[in-house]
C-alpha cells in the first residue's frame, strides 16, 4: 500500500462510523483522567485495555490513543486553574500558568495552553509518521553515554529555571538529584537512604512528590493566606463573557506564536524519540528554550503566555515522539507506551520497522486518532473552562478540603499505598517552604526526574564504553553545548549584578 | 525562620471567641443529658447490642464446620474474592489476572476484584498475600520463582515463607530463552561456548531473574560472558542490542517472541526439560551438559535451576485457610484452567499457559526450596553477585 494511499484509508478509518464513537469516547476520557491529579496517561490506558478484548483494530486504536493523547491536556487545565499538575508533564506549565491566573488572564492561559497542546499533538503526529521508516537509524544513536549527558544538559536548564538566584536552583535541582537516588539501587543492590523502611525500597514515586511540592504547596499557602485561589488580595472574579473572550484571545496567541510553538513541538517530539527519559524533562527544556528566546525573559515565571505556549506545545509532541520510537522498534520508552504496545497485541496490529512496509495505513490511522482526538479534546476543554474556573473562586475553606481530597486519592491510587499519602504530606511542608523561601520547585523536580536517568546511564556507559565515553561524538558535542550553555549564563549573571552595582553607584 | 513556621500555622479565626464563654453552659447540659433514662437506655443498647451480635457470629464457624461441599459453595455463591496482583496494571500479571477471572467466577460462583499492589519487586504483593486473612477470600498470583530467591539470600523486608502459602495451582512457568542479536555473529551456543572474546551479555537489576539466568548460565557452561547488568528494563537491553554494545541476553520467550520472529533476535538456547513447542530447533539446557567438562555438577546446577523456574506464576492463598475452601478453590481453578474457552482468550492475547495443579505446586516448590548445600550457596553468591 503506498503512501497516499494509506493517508486517504487512515483519514477515512478515523471518522469512520465504526472509528469515530470510540475517538470520540476515549478523548473525552482522557480529557477527565487528566483533569483528576495523580491520575495519569498510564492510568487511562490500563483502564481501557479490558474493553479491547474483541474490538476490531481500528476502533480499538482509537479508543487506546484517543484517551492517551488529550491527558496532557487535561493535566494542562488543572495546572493552569488550580496550581495543581493533573500529570508529570504538565509540572512546567505551573511555571506561568497560575500567575496568569491570578492577575485575572485564565482564560487566555488555558486557551493558550488547549491550542498549544493540539498544534504541539498534531507536530507530534506528523513526526512519527515521517520518523518511522528512518527512526532505527536515528535512535540508535542514543546509547548510555548519549542519554547520560543528554540529561546533564537538561539540568543545566535549571539555571535558565532560577529567576534570579542561580545558587538556589541549582541547590534545588541537586537536592532532587538527590532525592532521586532514593530506594535500592539496580546496580548494586543496595538500600540507599530507605531508613530501614520498606515502602522506600523502590524509592519515591514521583506522583505523590508532584502532587506534595506543588498541590499540597499551594493548599497550604492558601490556607495561610486564607483567600481564594486568584490572588489572595483581589480576587479577580471573570465573567463568563469575559473568560470566552479571553480563551478564543488565547487560541489565537498559540497560532500567533506559531514559531514558539514549532520549535517547542520539536523539542518535546526529540527528547520523546530517547527512552527513559520521561515526558517531564521535555516541558522543562522547552521552557527554558521557550525563555531563553524570547525578548521579555524577566517577565517569565510572572505570568508570560509564551511559558504555557511552550510547555504545553512540547509535552503533547513528546507523546508523538515516543509512540515514534515504540511502534519503529516494538519496545516500549515508558510504562505507558508499554500498555500501548500490549493493547497493539490484543487487537492483533503488528509493530516494528515493518510497520510502515505492511500497515502503513494503521499508521497514518494512528496519526489522525491522535489529531482529531486532541481537536476533540480541545473542543470538550473549552466548555470545561468556564464551570472549573468557576471553582477556583470558591472559598478558601470549602476549596481545599476538596482539592486536598481529591489530591491524597491520586496520591493513594498509583501504588494503592498509605504510604504515599504521607509522601505527598511531607512534599507539601517542603513546597511550602520552598515557596516561601524562594527556592525553584521545578528544578527540584527536574533534577528529582532526571536522576534516575543520570545515575543507571553514567553506570551502563563507564561499563559499556569505559571512562573515555566521554570522548564519542555526540557525547561530546552534547557537553561542549552543556558547558557552553551554563557558561553563557553565568556570565550573564555576573554582568548583570556589575551592571547593577554600576547603576547603584 | 521561626516566623514563617509562625505564619504557616494558621491562628483560630475570631468566631470561636464566643463559644468558648458558652462550654460552662455546655458542661452543665452534658451533666443534665447523663441523668435522663433515655440516654442511659440508648448507652446501654449501644453496648449490648455488638456483644449480641459478636456471639451469634461467634455461633457461626461450628455451623459451618459441617465439611459438605455444598456449604463450601454456597459460602463463595455472590461473595467477593480479593485477588493481589503484585504489578502494576497493563504488565503481564495483570492481564493473566483479567483474563481469568471470569472463568474462576462461572466455576466458584464468586465475583473477582482485582487489587493491584505493586512494590519490591513483586514483594509487597507476596507479603500482604500472607498476611491476609485466612478465610478464603483473598487471592494471590506471585512470582513464585523470584520469592523463592528472594527467600534463599533471606532479603530484608520478606514477610513471607514460600513454602507456608497454600497454592492454589500454577498459571505459568515462562521458559528462559538466551537471545543474541543477529547482527553479533553468534548463532548457535556451540559457538558462544567457544568464543575466544568475552561475550557481553546483558541483565537488568542484580539478583533480578535476567541477572541469575546469566550467571548460573555462566557456571554451569563454563561460558566466557561478561554480564553488564543495571539495565532499566528489558526494552533497554533489546536497544542495546539493536545499537551493538551488548550482543544478548536472557528473558522470558513470551517477550522475546515477536523480535525472534522479525528476525532480529535469534534464540540459542532455552530453558527446561523439554524443547518448547514454539522452539522445535533450539537445544534446551538439558540437552547441553553432554558438551560440559564437568557433566555431574553441569547437572546438579541446572536440575536446580530448572527447579527454581518451575515455580513460575502460581497462585496462592494465605496459611491457615481451611482445607475444604482450599479444595473447592483449587477444584475451580483446574476447571477454569482447562476451560477450551479461557485457552482460546489466552492464545488471542498471545499469553502462553503451563498448568500445575496445587498438590503438584506444593512438590515444586519443595524441591526448588531443598538443594545440595553446595549448590544453595552457588545460587545465593550468584544472586549477591559474588559470583
Amino acid at each position: 500500500m503506498g503512501i497516499i494511499e494509506g493517508l486517504v484509508s487512515g483519514f477515512f478509518q478515523a471518522i469512520s462510523l465504526e472509528v469515530f464513537p470510540f475517538l470520540l469516547v476515549g478523548a473525552v476520557f482522557g480529557l477527565l483522567i487528566g483533569v483528576i491529579p495523580g491520575l495519569s496517561g498510564h492510568f487511562a490506558m490500563a483502564m481501557v485495555i479490558p474493553f479491547l478484548y474483541g474490538m476490531e483494530p481500528g476502533a480499538g486504536i482509537a479508543f487506546l490513543l484517543g484517551a492517551h493523547s488529550t491527558v496532557a491536556q487535561g493535566g494542562g487545565l488543572t495546572a493552569i486553574l488550580f496550581s495543581t499538575p493533573g500529570t508529570g508533564q504538565n509540572a512546567a506549565t505551573l511555571l506561568d500558568g497560575p500567575p496568569m491566573r491570578d492577575q485575572g488572564l485564565a482564560g487566555l492561559a488555558t486557551g493558550a495552553a488547549l491550542a498549544s497542546c493540539f498544534l504541539g499533538a498534531a507536530f507530534g503526529a506528523v513526526a512519527l509518521a515521517l520518523l518511522i521508516p528512518v527512526l532505527q537509524q536515528v535512535v540508535l544513536f542514543f546509547g548510555p553515554p548519549e542519554i547520560f549527558v543528554l540529561a546533564i544538559l537538561a539540568l543545566t536548564f535549571v539555571a535558565v529555571l532560577g529567576k534570579e538566584d542561580l545558587t538556589r536552583s541549582m541547590i534545588a535541582g541537586l537536592s532532587g538529584l538527590l532525592l532521586a537516588m532514593v530506594g535500592l539501587d539496580n546496580v548494586t543492590n543496595q538500600e540507599r537512604f530507605t531508613f530501614g523502611l520498606f515502602e522506600l525500597r523502590d524509592g519515591l514515586s514521583l506522583v505523590p512528590v508532584i502532587l506534595g511540592l506543588f498541590a499540597v504547596a499551594e493548599m497550604f499557602d492558601l490556607w495561610v493566606r486564607r483567600g481564594s485561589l486568584p490572588g489572595g488580595l483581589h480576587a479577580n472574579r471573570l465573567s463568563a463573557k469575559e473568560t470566552q473572550k479571553q480563551i478564543f484571545q488565547g487560541i489565537g496567541a498559540a497560532f500567533k506564536h506559531w514559531w514558539l510553538v514549532l520549535r517547542c513541538s520539536a523539542i518535546g517530539a526529540t527528547m520523546g524519540l530517547i527512552p527513559g527519559l520521561g515526558s517531564a524533562p521535555a516541558a522543562f527544556v522547552a521552557y527554558g528554550h521557550a525563555k531563553q528566546s524570547s525578548k521579555n525573559k524577566d517577565t517569565f515565571g510572572k505570568g508570560n503566555i509564551e511559558g504555557v505556549i511552550g510547555s504545553e506545545a512540547a509535552n503533547d509532541a513528546v507523546e508523538g515522539g515516543a509512540l515514534a520510537s515504540t511502534l519503529a522498534f516494538g519496545i516500549p520508552g515508558s510504562s505507558s507506551m508499554g500498555i500501548l504496545l500490549a493493547g497493539l497485541f490484543i487487537l492483533g496490529v503488528e509493530t516494528g520497522p515493518n510497520i510502515v512496509t505492511y500497515n502503513v495505513d494503521i499508521v497514518f490511522l494512528m496519526l489522525f486518532t491522535i489529531i482529531i482526538g486532541n481537536l476533540i479534546g480541545t473542543v470538550v476543554g473549552l466548555f470545561l473552562v468556564n464551570p472549573l474556573s468557576r471553582a477556583t473562586s470558591l472559598r478558601a475553606s470549602i476549596l481545599v478540603p476538596i482539592l486536598l481530597v481529591i489530591v491524597f486519592t491520586g496520591a493513594f491510587a498509583v501504588n494503592r499505598s498509605g504510604f504515599d499519602i504521607g509522601v505527598a504530606i511531607v512534599f507539601g511542608v517542603l513546597g511550602y517552604l520552598m515557596k516561601e523561601l524562594g527556592y525553584s520547585r521545578a528544578a527540584l523536580l527536574i533534577g528529582f526526574v532526571l536522576g534516575f536517568a543520570v545515575d543507571k546511564n553514567l553506570y551502563l556507559a563507564l561499563q559499556l564504553s569505559g571512562p573515555y565515553f566521554l570522548l564519542d561524538p555526540i557525547p561530546l558535542t552534547l557537553a561542549i553545548i552543556t558547558l557552553a550553555f551554563l557558561g553563557y549564563n553565568v556570565w550573564t549573571i555576573i554582568r548583570d549584578k556589575r551592571r547593577a552595582k554600576d547603576n547603584a553607584r | 525562620m521561626l516566623g514563617l513556621v509562625k505564619a504557616a500555622t494558621p491562628s483560630a479565626p475570631p468566631r470561636r471567641e464566643s463559644r468558648r464563654l458558652s462550654t460552662r453552659r455546655y458542661i452543665a447540659k452534658v451533666r443534665r443529658m447523663t441523668k435522663s433514662r433515655v440516654f442511659a437506655l440508648s448507652v446501654s443498647a449501644l453496648i449490648l447490642l455488638p456483644i449480641m451480635f459478636g456471639g451469634l457470629a461467634g455461633c457461626q464457624p461450628s455451623e459451618k464446620n459441617k465439611n459438605t461441599e455444598f456449604d463450601v459453595a454456597s459460602f463463595y455463591k455472590g461473595k467477593k474474592i480479593k485477588w493481589i496482583i503484585p504489578y502494576s496494571p497493563g504488565g503481564g500479571y495483570d492481564e493473566y489476572a483479567r483474563l481469568l477471572s471470569p472463568y474462576l467466577r462461572k466455576y466458584t460462583g464468586a465475583r473477582f476484584d482485582i487489587l493491584n499492589l505493586p512494590g519490591a519487586g513483586g514483594m509487597r504483593g507476596a507479603n500482604e498475600l500472607f498476611a491476609s486473612p485466612s478465610d478464603g477470600l483473598t487471592i494471590g498470583m506471585i512470582n513464585g520463582s523470584a520469592l523463592v530467591t528472594n527467600e534463599l539470600v533471606g532479603v530484608k523486608g520478606a514477610r513471607y515463607k514460600i513454602d507456608e502459602f497454600e497454592f492454589l495451582g500454577r498459571v505459568v512457568a515462562d521458559t528462559h530463552v538466551l537471545i543474541v542479536s543477529n547482527q553479533s555473529g553468534y548463532k548457535s551456543f556451540e559457538q558462544i561456548l567457544n568464543a575466544e572474546e568475552e561475550v557481553k551479555i546483558g541483565a537488568t537489576g542484580l539478583g533480578g531473574s535476567t541477572y541469575l539466568d546469566a550467571v548460573i548460565s555462566k557456571e554451569a557452561f563454563a561460558l566466557n560472558l561478561k554480564i553488564i547488568h543495571g539495565f532499566d528494563s528489558s526494552s533497554v537491553i533489546r536497544q542495546a542490542m539493536l545499537r551493538g554494545n551488548i550482543v544478548g541476553s536472557w528473558g522470558s520467550w513470551g517477550s522475546a517472541k515477536d523480535a525472534v520472529d522479525d528476525g532480529r533476535h535469534i534464540v540459542v538456547l532455552q530453558s527446561g526439560t523439554e524443547r518448547n513447542a514454539d522452539l522445535p530447533d533450539v537445544p534446551t539446557v538439558f540437552e547441553m551438559i553432554e558438551i560440559s567438562s564437568n557433566q555431574e555438577r553441569t547437572l546438579a546446577i541446572v536440575t536446580a535451576w530448572e527447579s527454581l523456574n518451575a515455580v513460575g506464576r502460581p497462585v496462592a492463598v494465605a496459611p491457615g485457610t481451611p482445607a475444604d475452601k482450599i479444595q473447592f478453590l483449587r477444584a475451580a481453578f483446574d476447571k477454569a484452567m482447562h476451560d477450551p474457552e479461557l485457552l482460546k482468550d489466552l492464545k488471542q492475547a498471545g499469553r502462553a499457559i503451563s498448568y500445575a495443579s496445587g498438590d503438584e505446586m506444593s512438590h515444586i516448590v519443595e524441591s526448588a526450596t531443598t538443594m545440595p548445600d553446595d549448590i544453595e550457596q552457588l545460587f545465593v553468591n550468584a544472586i549477591k553477585g559474588e559470583l
